[in-house]
């Protein structure tokens, strides 16, 4: 490659945006010419400039309150509800990871504090995000002996998935989650149409507990511990209903 | 879904990005007063069409609402300031790939940018039209890829790599200039 291909070409290597043969043929074009090493370098330097000494500008901490004060008020038109319990499975893909980033940033600061406040709201954030950011589950199949499987193979323990449809909560799938510096099970179920995310992590060494309700953000949830692990089911169905999931999945056997 | 509830939902959503929000229209708008407005407006207007959004990077969804209350924002009280077509006209634009990076450098060894405090390298920003800043900013600041700046921008990918490449290379003059004129020697 001479220089007048691998000029052109110098922002893409840059930006990430070169494929491997073209990068390796870049790439060993720079090795043998200093004019466009010097380019690159250029280039470097502009976006190291740009990052690291560019002001960058955070929004006043007031107006995110005045934001948050000014929502209501605007007459938002009724939210499609199917759109909500079942989000279409297919579309974002290699966006989402974006998205994900950005909310599993906040979620690993939550994850510093070690309070069960935090927790709750870590597995609350973790519900409705993934409700909203099109990651339902990573392994849509309502048997619990795909999941079960699907999910010890990822995870160094083996969570509780029972196939509950004939006491009304059927099984949706699962996937693999982040919860509070956890690396965890999400397991999802059906109940009406509502979905109930079960969360659950990997805490050796903790004594078992029963089930133990909260509420929060208008989500239920119901927490407890069993053989190392922590289960939090979180759902917006009924208080009542949700501990008798919780019952169910706690029960031996 | 009650109100709360989708209020909720959307904050969830999107106020961890009101930093890069804001950031982007402070660095478009030029003043913090007048970025306030446009983030403000912006987040009105994704609350409203929240609906529409179909998954994805919410990041850039938002970001795309920002950036186009902003033009929007700006035709109606500067159109003046604003008239600057950033795509150059045919004949200097369309091999602006190969050429918009200037000619090979005198000099190889030596550092060709050298480094310039963070209020000189502002006010150069600043003095971009704001087609550049924005694809700058796109690009180095928010890291996104060439497809999310495209959806952002609502160009074809093609415009967003011959844009980057000549906002880089106006940044770049104005860089020189401004080194020169701080010390004669160095050019």
């Amino acid at each position: 490659m001479q220089c007048d291909r691998a000029r052109p070409l110098l922002p893409q290597l840059v930006d990430g945006a070169l494929g491997p043969l073209r990068r390796w043929l870049v790439t060993r074009h720079l090795a043998r010419c200093a004019a466009c090493a010097a380019q690159l370098e250029e280039l470097h330097t502009m976006r190291a400039a740009l990052r690291n000494d560019l002001t960058y500008h955070r929004a006043p901490p007031a107006l995110a309150a005045r934001i948050g004060a000014m929502l209501p008020r605007e007459d938002a038109p009724t939210p499609s509800r199917a759109r909500w319990r079942l989000p279409a499975m297919a579309l974002g893909g290699a966006g989402m990871a974006g998205a994900l980033a950005g909310v599993a940033l906040t979620l690993l600061v939550a994850g510093g504090d070690a309070s069960n406040n935090a927790v709750a709201r870590a597995v609350v954030d973790g519900a409705i995000r993934s409700r909203m950011a099109d990651h339902l589950t990573d392994v849509p199949t309502s048997d619990q002996h795909t999941v079960k499987p699907w999910l010890s193979a990822r995870l160094d323990f083996s969570p509780v998935v029972k196939e509950l449809k004939d006491q009304g909560f059927p099984l949706v799938g699962g996937r693999l989650d982040y919860v509070d510096g956890h690396r965890a099970a999400a397991i999802v179920y059906h109940h009406d149409r509502h979905i109930i995310n079960l969360f659950a992590w990997a805490s050796p060494g903790l004594a078992d507990s029963q089930p133990h309700a909260e509420s929060r953000q208008g989500f239920n949830i119901v927490t407890w511990r069993a053989d190392g692990i922590t289960y939090y089911a979180v759902s917006d169905v009924e208080a009542d209903q949700l501990a008798k999931f919780a019952r169910l999945m706690a029960a031996g056997g | 879904m009650p109100a709360p509830d989708r209020k909720r939902r959307f904050e969830l959503l999107a106020l961890p990005h009101l930093d890069a929000a804001f950031n982007l229209a402070r660095w478009l708008a030029g003043n913090p007063a007048d970025a306030e407005d446009v983030v403000q407006e912006a987040y009105l207007r994704a609350y409203r069409y929240f609906d529409a959004w179909q998954g994805g990077n919410f990041r850039v969804w938002l970001l795309t609402i920002v950036r186009n209350s902003f033009f929007t924002w700006a035709r109606e009280n500067r159109s003046s300031r604003l008239v600057f077509q950033p795509d150059a006209p045919a004949g200097e634009a369309a091999d602006a790939d190969a050429t918009a990076w200037g000619a090979p450098p005198r000099d190889p060894e030596a550092l060709l940018l050298d480094r310039i405090d963070s209020q000189t390298l502002s006010r150069l920003m600043q003095r971009l039209p704001a087609e550049y800043r924005e694809v700058l900013l796109l690009r180095e600041v928010e890291d996104l890829a060439y497809k999310d700046i495209a959806a952002v921008i609502g160009t074809p990918i093609g415009t967003v790599m011959s844009r980057l490449a000549r906002a880089r290379s106006a940044l770049r003059k104005l860089w020189f200039d401004a080194a020169a004129a701080e010390s004669p020697r160095a050019v």
